[in-house]
């Protein structure tokens, strides 16, 4: 019991991976017992992850279920992992989407579904790995590692232009990676011990100012691609339209929430005077984010292309909320992210049961499908209005506090019309939302309900249910994750809100 | 006092939503009814309770449910507080709210979808309950969004026709416009006081300008769910909507949820002086333009919805000239002889099989008696040519706007010499025109649809519709008369039993007093004298047309005033002017940057524009293609090793 305890984080993290050599494995043939094996190993990490959630401890400056095993210390790395109320939550959103995702392509993936099932496994373990990392070295190999499955999911089950997509998903997220791959080795080279681990590189500092500006910006690529920030963005459209349903659930549900984690877990704290000297730059970006990625919502007539831009818009809210440096921003930026994670993952879900269905994704095929799959309708509806953030909803709290931390932040320069004009998202996201519910749900069937549309079934019940539930829990009650994620926003506050005052000092046990 | 049970109020109908909506489809019909009914009857006879307990046991009752959310400094509870504005807003609301539940009982007996209906219905309760109870604006907004969802739903209930479907859309993103102002004027407020409670911030000192743009903001918020100008444009359409969610949510209660707040927080607005008026002057400008429009309308249930927005602005006057009491006043007044007008028309459509043209009614009083006695008692009430409760609410306002004082020392030029005293005066005019507007068109809806010769095609046998549609319309034409009581002038009323049942009476102490000060006592005859001219007037003008000689009234008219009737009757092409500035545009930048931007700037040249790059995708995409994964893999390794390598040397 007592080696469980201290090793559950890894055991966690590395659960999908005995799943997917478990079906390696096994011979070619059986697609059934692939997706039942990964079903059930991605099942069994959510439940496993359940008591991480019951056993964290918040304590300021401290991981739970950290582990430190040295792996190479003449070189200054090691394996080392722990949570923070950060990192828990993204890391419970995935192990939650984990099995969702695993039984939202039950029916739709019946080609080298080996494959594919290896690849899902893997993928989650290294989003899970980057999430616990607290070495730099770790955190880049999983980091990396996070890339090759999805780009297989893109590449091998995806739609017509699907090489097109997973290329240019692919080159746009690596040329990222390797800015921030020269950043770290600068930061082991100056610490004092050559060290990789975070604790010590974050107590080492960086002094130089001009410096601090260039490492964080090699960070903030990698991150920014990844989020992503306008104007980067225009890998994700595609690797979207073209993924397979799952493929879009993993990327908007936690992939793209891998960038903004960087952002609060490395780049901010790592450098806070760079950070907080770039802040009113993210901002305005994110800014543009919200109202440029909502009126290309309005633009779209491809469906799965319209909700890939509304997460342009959605993950502006977030960047807002975190430059905006204040204790409310950004635990608001913090439940977006875990809430668009939901209502995003849902939506891509059940545009996945539609294609599934009508084989098209035009949206001028659709109409009048709530005659016809009266549940899907209204599941649609509820995740459609937590995606515009009603309250009541998840979508709502986070938004909320972004704004109104936004609007309130004195460190942040144009704290308020920034914030205004953010606002001006809650009008635009209703206008996408409600008109891509109209065009889908509403009005006399058109082509796509044509042909005895089924509605949800119980397999897809069990998909959606745990998701519309968490919709309306987190929606009423979400002050255990506010909570829980009070000690490193806190802390992430305070180090850059301040930066400018005290200047980091490094400590004298980290001189050579 | 601190009590433990008012959540119940709009925790009840939400669970009867729950359950019709979840399961509503399974049971049986009667279950549905008796889950919706009894929730809110008993939420109503919770809310009667502790309005009888509010005088002896305390002043105001409070709730805190539970901490919804906390971060930083921000605390937001889901808590309520009922006091004598909120205790009476919550009888009304529940009150009225359950007999147009009853009254659906007849009204969807048809219909498939009921369950989805009444499901909807007691959301709305709840969500408008949270509206008016929640003890801080972050609640209060709950309640807010809350409604406006439940009108989105109601409205487009009937979704597969597509003009139904889009007024929803319409009322949700018009409405959400106004959201966004609400939403700015709480962080406002948040940034200045520090908290998002009512009460505090109702004791907060407001320095001016922070004052003026909360209370600006916000009123950007009232006029979005109150329908006033600019963004009224949302309920005329809303009628799509099945006709007791009209009276219920178009009528009664939601759409003066605007009116309630600025009344909530009237501590806010009387240190926005300038504001408020403001607030009158949108008020009086949307009572004029909406009757204007209204006497047009060939649409028993599109002269209503204007007729609404009309008296919404009435409202309006009240609470912007410092008269809170007389604006909450005609809003619980309003609440009574609309719905009951409302519920009268949805009397008639049904009688008649759905036709709403009242071109094609007249002559109903002999198929439907009990609807047109009850249409006729709150059509006196609305025009006020008897003292019953519109008279003496509605010229409250009036008389409230004559007298006050709450502009006297604003000035509009810098030196202060031109004082805005004859603001008052000119509000008291347009008001009473408008006043005199209502009564015309709401006699010309009353005799085309009631008196004359039946106009209808033959095959259509009007009649009238079962008791469980027409005791509501009973109930609520009674309560049109004896609102009468809440109206009744202090003098009248000294010393007997009535006196602590008017309005101002009743309200003494819940509203914060303009900065000029509550105008001096004056004498309300001459204005019950001009408001009853002015209502005989308005009578006499539809008798001459529209008794007398039925739809040629409309063609005598038209022949006169041919360009302005024309006008009015396309409701003076205001949703085409916003459809050519607004909306078009807007869609068309949306495409236009997409092309540019996005296709052309960011994918065509950056991304897609280098050549080494297309090379690159297409070697990639080549080398793809023979489909062997695991070289791919093994070459990603590869590199992961040589990464390991290079650090491996540096060390």
């Amino acid at each position: 019991m007592a080696y469980i305890e201290s090793h559950l984080l890894t055991l966690v993290t590395f659960l999908p991976v005995l799943g997917a050599i478990l079906i390696a494995l096994l011979p070619r043939g059986e697609g059934g017992q692939h997706k039942g094996i990964a079903f059930l190993f991605s099942l069994l990490t959510f439940l496993l992850s359940i008591a991480l959630w019951t056993g964290f401890r918040a304590a300021p400056g401290r991981y739970s279920f950290e582990q430190k095993t040295e792996w190479a210390p003449a070189l200054g790395f090691s394996y080392h992992v722990g949570l923070d109320g950060v990192a828990l939550l993204l890391f419970l959103l995935t192990t939650f989407l984990g099995p969702i995702v695993v039984l939202s392509s039950w029916k739709f993936i019946q080609e080298r579904v080996n494959v594919y099932c290896i690849a899902l496994l893997l993928l989650e373990t290294a989003i899970l790995g980057t999430l616990a990392s607290l070495d730099l070295v770790l955190f880049y190999v999983f980091w990396e590692a996070m890339l090759i499955p999805m780009y297989l999911l893109i590449g091998m089950w995806g739609s017509d232009r699907r090489i097109y997509a997973a290329v240019k998903f692919f080159l746009f997220t690596f040329i990222g990676s390797v800015l921030m791959l020269l950043a770290i080795f600068w930061l082991w080279s100056n610490s004092g011990r050559k060290s990789f681990d975070y604790a010590e590189l974050l107590n080492a500092g960086v002094v130089d100012v001009s410096t601090q500006r260039w490492l964080f910006l090699a960070f903030a690529l990698a991150f920014a691609i990844k989020v992503p920030i306008w104007p980067l963005h225009t890998w994700l459209p595609d690797a979207h339209t073209e993924a397979p349903a799952a493929g879009s659930i993993i990327l908007a549900g936690v992939m793209l929430k891998m960038g903004t984690f960087g952002f609060i877990r490395y780049a901010m704290p790592l450098f806070p005077q760079a950070a907080l000297a770039f802040a009113p730059a993210i901002a305005v970006l994110g800014v543009i984010g919200i109202v440029y990625g909502s009126l290309m919502c309005m633009a779209q007539t491809d469906l799965k292309r319209l909700i890939a831009y509304s997460s342009v818009a959605h993950l502006g809210f977030v960047m807002l909320g975190l430059s905006a440096l204040t204790p409310e921003a950004v635990s608001g930026a913090v439940l977006q992210m875990v809430n668009h994670g939901i209502s995003t993952g849902a939506l891509f879900l059940m545009v996945g049961y539609l294609y599934e269905r009508t084989h098209t994704r035009d949206l001028a095929a659709y109409g009048g499908l709530a005659t016809v799959a009266p549940a899907i309708a209204a599941t649609f509806l509820v995740i459609t209005l937590s995606s515009i953030g009603l309250p009541g909803t998840n979508g709502f709290v986070g938004e909320f506090l972004v704004l109104i931390g936004t609007f309130t932040s004195r460190v942040l320069a144009g704290a308020v019309p920034l914030a205004v004009i953010g606002a001006t998202g809650v009008i635009l996201g209703a206008v996408y939302m409600l008109w891509l519910y109209q065009r889908v749900f509403f009005g006399p069937p058109r082509k796509a309900a044509g042909h005895g549309l089924q509605d949800l079934t119980v397999r897809e019940w069990f998909t959606v249910a745990p998701l519309l539930l968490a919709i309306v829990v987190l929606g009423i009650a979400p002050q255990p994750l506010l909570s829980a994620i009070k000690e490193p926003v806190d802390a992430v506050v305070q180090r850059v809100s301040r930066a400018d005052r005290a200047p980091p000092v490094r400590k004298a046990e980290a001189q050579p | 006092m601190e009590v433990t049970w008012l959540h119940l109020v709009p925790l009840l109908p939400l669970i009867g939503a729950a359950i019709c909506g979840l399961v509503g489809k399974w049971l049986p019909k009667g279950w549905v009814y008796a889950v919706a009914l009894a929730s809110v009857l008993l939420s109503f006879l919770i809310g009667l309770r502790a309005f009888i307990g509010l005088g002896e046991q305390a002043p105001l009752f409070h709730e805190l449910w539970f901490n919804w959310f906390s971060a930083g400094s921000l605390r937001v509870d889901m808590a309520f507080s009922f006091d004598r504005l909120s205790g009476a807003l919550t009888l009304v609301v529940t009150g009225v709210g359950f007999l147009i539940h009853v009254y659906s009982v007849g009204y969807m007996e048809e219909d498939p979808g009921y369950w989805r209906y009444f499901s909807y219905l007691n959301l709305f309760i709840a969500a408008m309950m949270t509206l008016v109870l929640g003890d801080n604006l972050v609640a209060m907004f709950v309640g807010w969004e809350g409604v406006g969802l439940c009108s989105y739903l109601l409205i487009g209930f009937w979704f597969t026709d597509e003009e139904k479907a889009y007024a929803g859309r319409k009322a949700f993103i018009v409405n959400r416009i106004g959201d966004f102002g609400f939403l700015i004027g709480i962080f406002i407020l948040f940034n200045q006081v520090g908290t998002v409670g009512i009460a505090q911030i109702n004791s907060a000192v407001l320095p001016l300008g922070v004052a003026s743009i909360a209370a600006l903001c916000l009123f950007i918020g009232a006029t979005g769910k109150s329908a006033q100008l600019p963004l009224y444009i949302w309920l005329p359409d809303a009628m799509a909507g099945p006709t007791p969610v009209s009276a219920l949510i178009h009528a009664a209660t939601m759409v003066t949820a605007g009116v309630y707040m600025v009344a909530r927080l009237s501590h806010l607005y009387v240190s926005a002086p300038g504001v408020m008026a403001v607030v009158a002057v949108v008020g009086v400008l949307t009572a004029l333009w909406s009757a204007l429009i209204a006497t047009s309308q060939n649409d028993i249930k599109k002269v209503l919805a204007y007729s609404t927005v009309s008296q919404l602005g009435f409202m309006f006057i009240g609470v912007g000239v410092g008269a809170f009491f007389a604006g909450t006043m005609h809003l619980v007044t309003h609440a009574f002889f609309k719905a009951c007008l409302f519920l009268g028309s949805g009397a008639v459509i049904h009688g008649l099989h759905g036709e709403q043209d009242i071109q094609r009614m007249g002559g109903l009083r002999k198929y439907l008696p009990s609807t047109r006695t009850t249409f006729l008692v709150a059509t006196i009430a609305i025009t006020g040519i008897l003292p019953i409760s519109g008279f003496f609410s509605k010229d409250e306002i009036l008389g409230q706007a004559l007298h006050t004082r709450a502009f006297s020392f604003l000035t509009l030029t810098p030196d202060g010499s031109t004082r805005l005293t004859w603001l008052g005066p000119l509000i008291y005019a347009v008001g009473s025109f408008s006043a005199f507007l209502t009564s015309f068109y709401m006699w010309r809806c009353y005799f085309l649809t009631f008196s004359g010769e039946y106009r209808g095609p033959e095959s259509v046998h009007p009649h009238e519709s079962p008791s469980v549609m027409t005791l509501p319309l009973w109930i609520l034409a009674a309560l049109s008369v004896i609102g009468l009581v809440l109206g009744l002038p202090q003098a009248w009323v000294h010393g007997t039993g009535l006196q602590h049942w008017t309005w101002e009476h009743f309200t003494d102490g819940v509203f914060s007093r303009p900065r000029g000060g509550a105008p001096e006592e004056f004498s309300p005859y001459l204005g019950y004298g001009i408001a009853l001219i002015v209502g005989w007037a308005g009578w006499a003008c539809s008798y001459a047309l529209y008794f007398k000689r039925g739809l040629a009234g409309d063609e005598l008219l038209t022949a006169r005033i041919h360009v302005l009737r024309g006008a009015l009757a396309n409701k003076l092409y205001v949703d085409e002017l916003y459809d050519f500035l607004v909306v078009r545009p807007f869609w068309a930048l949306a495409r236009g940057l997409f092309r540019l931007v996005d296709a052309t700037l960011i994918d065509g040249l950056f991304v897609n524009g280098i050549p080494t790059l297309i090379a690159w995708v297409g070697a990639m995409a080549r080398r793809f293609q023979n489909g062997d994964v695991q070289r791919y893999l093994a070459v990603t390794a590869l590199g992961v090793a040589a990464l390991l390598y290079v650090f491996l040397v540096r060390g």
